[in-house]
C-alpha cells in the first residue's frame, strides 16, 4: 500500500533545517507544499500542548483529512497516514540518535540546515524499515 | 441572565427567536404603502422592535416578572413556508459576490432560520376596499393560507388582529371610522384598529434617513422613504404595533403557556404518567425508521410541549422552557424522530446558554444536535449549519475561540462556497484565540482561498491569500511562500492587475529547490504574464539570473597599459618592482619647484581611478542561473553616469548607502539612456548570453568613455526573455570588489573604485612579440621580433624596456632582423658583429631604445629579440616598456606597456636518442651558442 510520509526537523523560530518525503506514494507536484502547510500549522498545536504534557512522543496531535502529524521532542515531526504507532515511535527514536550525532559534529552550526547526504540516506533507510 | 442577554449570541437569540406575525393584506393596502417607497412589511418593521416597553408577565407558576425588550417578526403569508435551499444558496452567492466588489473583509453568513411554529396574524384591509368586512373574511379563507396551517403542522386557531388602513390623501377618515365600528361589532372590540397613513400632503416629510433602510434590501440611497408619512402617522404606527405586542400577543402567549402547562402537567408529569408514557412508547418500537419520525399534528402532546417550550423561551422563562425541552427530547429519541430530536437538543443548548448554568450541558446538547443533524445526511445539512453557527457563537461568547474554530471546520461541508466562508471564519477564530494560533490562521485562510477560487470568487481568494501572506512573509518554509506568491500573482494577472501580479511572481523566480517541472511552470507563467501586458517592465534586483558580485572584475588602463589579458592577471607588486628604476617618481621629474608640472590629478579627483578617453574599461560580471531550466538574457550592458566635472555628480548618489536612492539614480539613468544614446559621452557594449541549468557565465562588458570628465559605473542591466529589464546596482558599499589591478589609490575609500576620472585621449602603444613559441627545448635559440604600434598621431618617444628574465630573452640589434637565421650562427663569421648603433646599456637589464625612435601614426616599429632557452621549466616572461608622450601638454607624461608570456622549456636529454647524436657534437654546439650569446648581449 502506498503511504504518505513527510519528515521534517525544525530549529528555533520554526526554521526547517531538514525535510524529506519518505512515503512510498508516487510524488505529486502539489503534495510538497500541502505537506508543508499541514506541518507548519501543526506547530501551533504542539506549542500549546508542550506546556501541558510531559510526554516526549506526541502521536497524531493534529489531523488534516486522513493525514496525521506526530511529534517527538517538539522538533522532529512526521506527517503520516499510517496507523503504525510503534513503527513511528521507533523511527523517531532512531532519527533522534542520528540528529544528535549531527549535533555532535563540531563543524555543524546548530540551527543551520542539515546538508549531510549520509544523514539523508540513513533517514530514508529508517523510513523504509519502520514506516 | 442579564449578562447572557448582552453577549452577541444572547442579542442574536433575542432578535431572531421572536414571535412571528403573518401579514395578510389586500392589494390596495400595498398601493398606499408603495407611495412611500416601501411595502407593508417594510413599513411596519421598524416599529416592531420595542426596546423600552414594560410589560408585566407571570410565569406558569405565577411568579411575576417584567419584559423590557420585545420584538416581532413580520412575514407575508406567501413567505411562510419551508425555506428553499436553492434560493438560500443563490442568496449566499450574491451576498459574497457583492462583498467581493466592495472588498468587505468580514462576512457573516446566516442562512434564514426556519420559521417557528408560532404565528399570530395581522389582517390588513384598505378603507378603499369595497365591503371591507367581507374582505377581512376572504383573507382569512383557509385556501389562501400557507399549507403549513392546513396540513395540521400548525394550529389554525391563531390570534388574529384586524387593521384598517386609511389613506388620508383620499379624504377624511369618516367612512373609515364607520367601517371600524362595523369591524368592532363583527370581530370584537380589542382586535380592531384603524391606521391613517399619508397625512403629509406635499410628500416632503423628512425622516431619519435610516428608519427603513435596514429592512429594505434593495434600497437605493437617493430614494426618500416614507415621504408621505407625517410625524403623527409615525406615532400612530408605533402605538398600534406596541399595543399589538403588549396588549394582544404577550398576554395571549402568557395565557397559552398556562393552558398548555396545565395540560402537559396533567398528561406527562408525575410518576404515574411517566410509567404510562414509557410503556406506551415501547409499543411503537416497530415503526419503520424514518428521519422525521411519526407525523406530529399540532394537537399531539409532543407538539404542544414544543409550543409550550418555545413560548416560554420567547417570554424568557428559560426554566420552564428547559424542563419542557428535556421532557420532549426523550420522547423524540424514543420515537427516532431525529430531526425533531436534534431541534429540541439545539433549543436546549441555547436555553442552557441563556441560563448560563452548565457549560458542559450546553455544549453536550449542541454537540448532540449537531451530530444528529449530520447523521441525517444532506437533509440535515442546513440545520446542522444553523446549529453549528449557534454553537460557534456560544463558544465565542465564552472566549473559546479554538473550539469555535474547530466547529467552523466541521460546519464546512460539500458546497465549496459555503465551506470557504466557514473556513475563513475558522481562521479568524484561530487568530482571536489566546494565544493566537497564527499558523493555523494562515493555513485555514489558504484552504478557504482555494475554495473561493474554485467558486470563481477570485477577489476573495486574493484577499484570503494576502491575509495569509502576513503570516508567512518571513517564513523559511520556502514551498509555502512560493505557493502563496505564485497563486496571488496568477490571480492578480487573471484580474488584469499585471503590476501587482508581476511583483508577486518575481518572488518565486529564484526557486532552485523546486523540481524542474515547477521551475518551468513558474517561469512560463511569469513570462506569459509579462508578455500579456505588452510592456517592458523594469525590475530592480531581479533574481534571475543571480549576479555573482564577488566575481566582479574591473580592468582599466591609466599610465599602465596591458598588451594582453594575461598581463592583467599578474600581481601589481611584480610589475612595480620591474618598473622601479624606469619610472620617474613625481618629485624627480620636476626640474625645479617653479616648474608647474601638470599635475596628474587634482586634489578632489585623487580618490578616483584614472582612465583615458577612447580606451575601454572592461568589466567582467558573473551571471549565475539558479534554475534547472535554461534562461536566455540579452542586451547585457553596464549602466554608467558621466558628468563633465566632478562637482556635477550629486555627492549623495555615490556616497549614500540608501538602496532606494541608488535605485532612483539607476532608474533615472536608464530612462535617460534611451534618450541620448547617440550623443552619449560614453559607449557601452552589449552582449547576449544563454545560461543552461545551473550554469555561471562571466559576461565581458565594456564601457568606453568618449569625453573627459568623471565616469561612474553604477550598475548592470539585462533583458530577460525580451520584455523584462533587470537591474543590479554595483553598490560600492555593499559589495566586495576585487579590482584586478591594485591601484595606487587603494588606500583611499573603496567606494570610489567604480568612479573614473576620464582624461584627454593619449597615445597608447600596442605591443606584440612575434614568433614566440609556447614550448622550446633547452638550448634552443630563436630570433623574435617585437612589434610596437601607436595608432595615434601623437608620437611617443624615449622608449625603455626591461625584461624580467634577461637570461632567456634579450634585446638584439636592429640589423639582426635582416640577417639569416640560423646561418649567422656559423663559426666562420670572423669579424665580431658587435656593432651597436646608438644603443646604450646603462644597467644590465634596462634597455634604452635609440633617442630618435619615435612611434606614431600606425607605423609599426619592429625590434629584434633573442630567445635562448637557458634552463628547463616554466618560465614567465614579464616585459615592460616605458614611453613618454611626445606632446608635453598631456596630463600624463609617460605610460608603460606590460607584456606577459609563458614559456615552457623542455629538457633536451630525455627527448633525444643519445646513440644517434655524437655527444661531443652537442657539447661543441652548446659551447658555440654560449659564446655567441655572450657576444650578443
Amino acid at each position: 500500500m502506498a503511504t504518505t510520509a513527510c519528515f521534517m526537523i525544525v530549529s528555533r523560530n520554526d526554521i526547517p533545517i531538514y525535510e524529506a518525503e519518505v512515503g512510498t506514494a508516487p510524488k505529486k507536484e502539489d503534495a510538497a507544499h500541502q505537506h508543508q502547510f499541514i506541518l507548519h500549522a501543526a506547530l501551533d498545536i504542539v506549542q500549546d500542548l508542550a506546556w501541558t504534557t510531559s510526554a516526549m512522543f506526541l502521536k497524531a496531535i493534529d489531523r488534516f483529512n486522513d493525514l496525521a502529524v506526530s511529534f517527538i521532542h517538539t522538533r522532529l515531526m512526521l506527517l503520516h497516514d499510517s496507523r503504525n504507532d510503534d513503527g513511528i515511535k521507533t523511527f523517531f527514536q532512531e532519527v533522534h540518535e542520528l540528529y544528535i550525532k549531527i549535533l555532535l559534529n563540531p563543524l555543524y552550526l546548530p540551527g543551520s540546515r542539515i546538508t549531510s547526504s549520509q544523514f539523508d540516506t540513513k533517514v530514508r533507510a529508517l523510513a523504509r524499515k519502520y514506516l | 441572565m442579564a449578562d447572557q442577554a448582552n453577549t452577541p449570541l444572547g442579542r442574536m437569540l433575542l432578535d431572531e427567536i421572536t414571535p412571528a406575525v403573518m401579514v395578510l393584506r389586500t392589494p390596495l393596502v400595498e398601493d398606499i404603502c408603495a407611495q412611500n417607497g416601501v411595502n407593508l412589511v417594510e413599513l411596519l418593521s421598524p416599529f416592531c422592535v420595542f426596546n423600552n416597553i414594560d410589560v408585566p408577565v407571570r410565569t406558569a407558576n405565577d411568579q411575576p416578572y417584567r419584559l423590557h425588550k420585545f420584538k416581532l417578526r413580520l412575514f407575508y403569508a406567501s413567505d411562510v413556508r419551508q425555506p428553499n435551499v436553492e434560493v438560500a444558496k443563490e442568496r449566499l452567492k450574491k451576498v459574497i459576490t457583492f462583498a467581493g466588489e466592495n472588498d468587505v473583509s468580514d462576512l457573516y453568513s446566516d442562512p434564514p432560520l426556519p420559521i417557528e411554529s408560532v404565528l399570530n396574524t395581522l389582517v390588513v384591509v384598505s378603507s378603499k376596499d369595497e365591503e371591507p368586512i367581507n374582505k377581512f373574511v376572504d383573507l382569512l379563507n383557509t385556501n389562501q393560507l400557507p399549507s403549513l396551517l392546513n396540513d395540521g403542522a400548525m394550529d389554525p386557531k391563531i390570534l388574529k388582529h384586524f387593521l384598517l388602513v386609511h389613506d388620508n390623501l383620499d379624504g377624511t377618515p369618516e367612512k373609515a371610522l364607520k367601517v371600524l365600528a362595523d369591524m368592532r361589532s363583527t370581530f370584537g372590540l380589542n382586535a380592531c384598529r384603524l391606521l391613517c397613513l399619508n397625512s403629509s400632503q406635499d410628500g416632503l416629510a423628512d425622516h431619519q434617513e435610516n428608519l427603513w433602510a435596514p429592512f429594505k434590501s434593495d434600497a437605493s440611497p437617493g430614494q426618500r422613504l416614507g415621504c408621505f408619512l407625517s410625524m403623527e402617522d409615525l406615532d400612530e404606527l408605533t402605538d398600534i404595533m406596541q399595543d399589538l405586542s403588549s396588549k394582544l400577543i404577550i398576554p395571549h402567549m402568557e395565557q397559552k403557556i398556562r393552558v398548555l402547562n396545565q395540560q402537559v402537567s396533567a398528561t406527562r408529569k408525575g410518576f404515574r404518567n411517566q410509567i404510562k408514557n414509557l410503556w406506551w412508547r415501547k409499543g411503537k418500537d416497530d415503526t419503520p425508521e424514518n428521519n422525521n419520525g411519526p407525523m406530529y399534528t399540532f394537537s399531539s402532546i409532543e407538539s404542544q410541549i414544543r409550543v409550550l417550550g418555545d413560548y416560554a423561551f420567547m417570554l424568557r422563562d428559560y426554566e420552564l422552557a428547559l424542563s419542557n425541552y428535556r421532557l420532549l427530547s426523550t420522547d423524540y429519541k424514543l420515537d427516532k424522530a431525529w430531526k425533531r430530536y436534534a431541534g429540541v437538543q439545539e433549543m436546549m443548548g441555547l436555553t442552557y446558554f441563556m441560563l448560563d448554568q452548565s457549560r458542559k450541558d450546553a455544549e453536550y446538547s449542541m454537540e448532540n444536535a449537531f451530530t444528529t443533524y449530520l447523521r441525517m445526511g444532506s437533509s440535515g445539512q442546513r440545520n446542522a449549519t444553523r446549529c453549528g453557527l449557534w454553537w460557534v457563537e456560544m463558544l465565542k461568547s465564552r472566549d473559546q475561540y479554538k473550539e469555535a474554530a474547530s466547529v467552523y471546520c466541521r460546519i464546512s461541508g460539500e458546497d465549496p462556497l459555503h465551506s470557504a466562508v466557514m473556513l475563513e471564519q475558522a481562521s479568524y477564530c484561530y487568530l482571536l484565540a489566546k494565544p493566537p494560533m497564527l499558523r493555523k490562521y494562515g493555513f485555514h485562510l489558504i484552504l478557504s482561498g482555494d475554495l473561493y477560487k474554485k467558486c470563481d470568487q477570485t477577489k476573495h481568494a486574493i484577499r484570503t491569500y494576502r491575509g495569509a501572506l502576513s503570516v508567512f512573509k518571513q517564513t523559511m518554509w520556502n514551498r509555502i511562500r512560493d505557493h502563496l506568491h505564485f497563486h496571488i500573482g496568477k490571480w492578480y494577472a487573471f484580474l488584469g492587475m499585471s503590476d501587482v501580479a508581476i511583483k508577486h511572481m518575481l518572488e518565486v523566480l529564484d526557486c532552485s529547490y523546486q523540481s524542474k517541472a515547477t521551475q518551468e511552470l513558474f517561469l512560463r507563467d511569469f513570462i506569459h504574464i509579462v508578455q500579456k501586458t505588452g510592456k517592458t517592465f523594469e525590475v530592480f534586483r531581479l533574481q534571475l539570473p543571480i549576479i555573482n558580485i564577488s566575481s566582479l572584475k574591473i580592468v582599466f588602463e591609466d599610465h599602465r597599459t596591458f598588451a594582453s589579458p594575461a598581463a592583467v592577471n599578474v600581481r601589481e607588486s611584480l610589475w612595480r618592482s620591474l618598473e622601479e628604476d624606469m619610472i620617474p617618481s613625481l618629485s624627480t621629474t620636476r626640474n625645479n619647484w617653479l616648474d608647474s608640472q601638470p599635475k596628474l590629478m587634482q586634489k578632489n579627483y585623487k580618490e578616483s581611478n584614472v582612465c583615458v578617453a577612447g580606451e575601454a574599461i572592461k568589466v567582467d560580471i558573473g551571471f549565475k542561473n539558479p534554475l534547472q531550466v535554461s534562461v536566455t538574457i540579452s542586451n547585457v550592458s553596464l549602466i554608467c553616469q558621466h558628468s563633465a566635472t566632478a562637482d556635477e555628480t550629486e555627492p549623495d548618489a555615490n556616497s549614500s548607502s540608501s538602496e532606494n536612492q541608488n535605485d532612483e539614480v539607476l532608474r533615472k539613468l536608464v530612462s535617460s539612456r534611451e534618450l541620448n544614446l547617440d550623443t552619449s559621452s560614453f559607449t557601452l557594449s552589449e552582449v547576449d548570453i544563454s545560461l543552461g541549468g545551473g550554469e555561471t557565465i562571466v559576461a565581458p562588458l565594456t564601457v568606453t568613455p568618449r569625453v573627459e570628465g568623471v565616469l561612474n559605473i553604477v550598475g548592470v542591466m539585462w533583458k530577460l526573455s525580451g520584455s523584462l529589464v533587470g537591474f543590479h546596482s554595483l553598490e560600492p558599499n555593499v559589495t566586495r570588489k576585487k579590482i584586478a589591478k591594485g591601484s595606487r589609490k587603494l588606500k583611499h575609500s573603496k567606494s570610489s573604485n567604480l568612479k573614473f576620472l576620464v582624461i584627454k585621449s593619449l597615445p597608447k602603444l600596442d605591443g606584440v612579440i612575434h614568433h614566440l613559441p609556447k614550448t622550446v627545448y633547452v638550448g634552443d635559440i630563436r630570433r623574435l621580433s617585437l612589434e610596437l604600434n601607436n595608432p595615434s598621431e601623437i608620437a611617443v618617444k624615449r622608449l625603455k624596456m626591461k625584461i624580467s628574465h634577461p637570461r632567456f630573452l634579450n634585446v638584439g640589434n636592429p640589423e639582426d632582423i635582416n640577417i639569416v637565421f640560423p646561418a649567422c650562427l656559423e663559426k666562420d663569421s670572423s669579424a665580431p658583429s658587435n656593432v651597436k648603433v646608438g644603443t646604450e646599456k646603462i644597467l644590465d637589464t634596462v634597455f634604452l631604445f635609440p633617442e630618435d625612435a619615435t612611434i606614431h601614426g600606425g607605423t609599426p616599429f619592429v625590434w629584434p629579440l633573442w630567445l635562448r632557452a637557458a634552463a628547463p621549466g616554466h618560465i614567465s616572461l614579464y616585459i615592460t616598456l616605458y614611453y613618454e608622450m611626445g606632446d608635453l601638454s598631456a596630463v600624463m607624461r609617460y605610460r608603460t606597456l606590460r607584456m606577459h608570456y609563458v614559456l615552457e622549456v623542455h629538457s633536451l636529454i630525455p627527448k633525444m636518442t643519445i646513440s644517434l647524436v655524437d655527444i661531443t657534437l652537442i657539447e661543441q654546439y652548446q659551447k658555440h651558442i654560449s659564446t655567441k650569446w655572450n657576444s650578443m648581449c
